[in-house]
């Protein structure tokens, strides 16, 4: 388990960077094995690949993505609606992961 | 395209290798691999291509993240790293092909290829 210290997650790439990436790989799964696997790949290739999570306080995560995401995937047909709704859900997702990584409460 | 520089750029090359070996081993646990496909020493850009396990299995967002946010560190030269999965490839770059070709290798006789085939 991950003694969390926000002030090392400032360098969150060198300090926790295998935790960051487990957080990413279960949310991952938990979406490939519920949605369509070429989107779930398409979001983590195109989209994610330019964001960044931040530690908010009170043991909670903000995942930052990039301007437009819906405009960053490539190679996948899905409408603008359902796009939007599938990357809601995996943000929550890696969010959670985040804080089960760090040891936080996941109960909401 | 391939200009010929003089020698720094694979001072360069070597620093960016040693630094992903160095602090990113698990790209070559995870039977993945990293290419640095090209350096900018004007810029101080750098493209990285990010190939094999390394790609499409939830990890690669944070070790892209992750390489490139360190490297600008720790590369004073680097200003930008621009790293890519496998993946969407086929992004038309004028030229098309970018194997490398033999100049003086002609095939003669014109026997059937016996190369094993790629996959597709």
């Amino acid at each position: 388990m991950a003694e969390f210290d926000p002030e090392r997650f400032e360098d969150k790439y060198a300090n926790y960077f295998t935790e960051l990436q487990r957080a990413y790989k279960n949310a991952f799964q938990t979406m490939n094995d519920r949605y369509d696997s070429e989107l779930i790949h398409g979001i983590d290739q195109f989209v994610l690949s330019e964001s960044e999570p931040f530690y908010e306080g009170d043991g909670r995560f903000r995942i930052e993505l990039p301007d437009d995401p819906y405009d960053r995937l490539q190679g996948v047909v899905v409408g603008e609606e359902k796009f939007d709704s599938i990357m809601d859900r995996y943000l929550d997702e890696i969010e959670t992961e985040l804080q089960r990584v760090f040891g936080f409460d996941t109960s909401e | 395209m391939s200009t010929e520089t003089e020698g720094g750029d694979d001072d360069l090359r070597e620093q960016i290798t040693n630094f992903l070996r160095r602090n990113f081993p698990q790209i070559q646990m995870h039977g993945g691999s990293a290419a640095i496909q090209d350096i900018d020493r004007e810029t101080g850009e750098v493209s990285i291509q990010l190939g094999g396990a390394c790609s499409g299995c939830g990890i690669s967002p944070m070790t892209i993240q992750a390489i490139k946010t360190r490297m600008t560190k720790e590369i004073p030269e680097i200003t930008e790293v621009h790293a890519n999965t496998g993946m969407g490839g086929n992004e038309g770059m004028a030229g098309g092909s970018t194997s490398p070709s033999f100049p003086g290798h002609e095939s003669s006789g014109g026997d059937d290829d016996e190369g094993p085939e790629a996959p597709f």
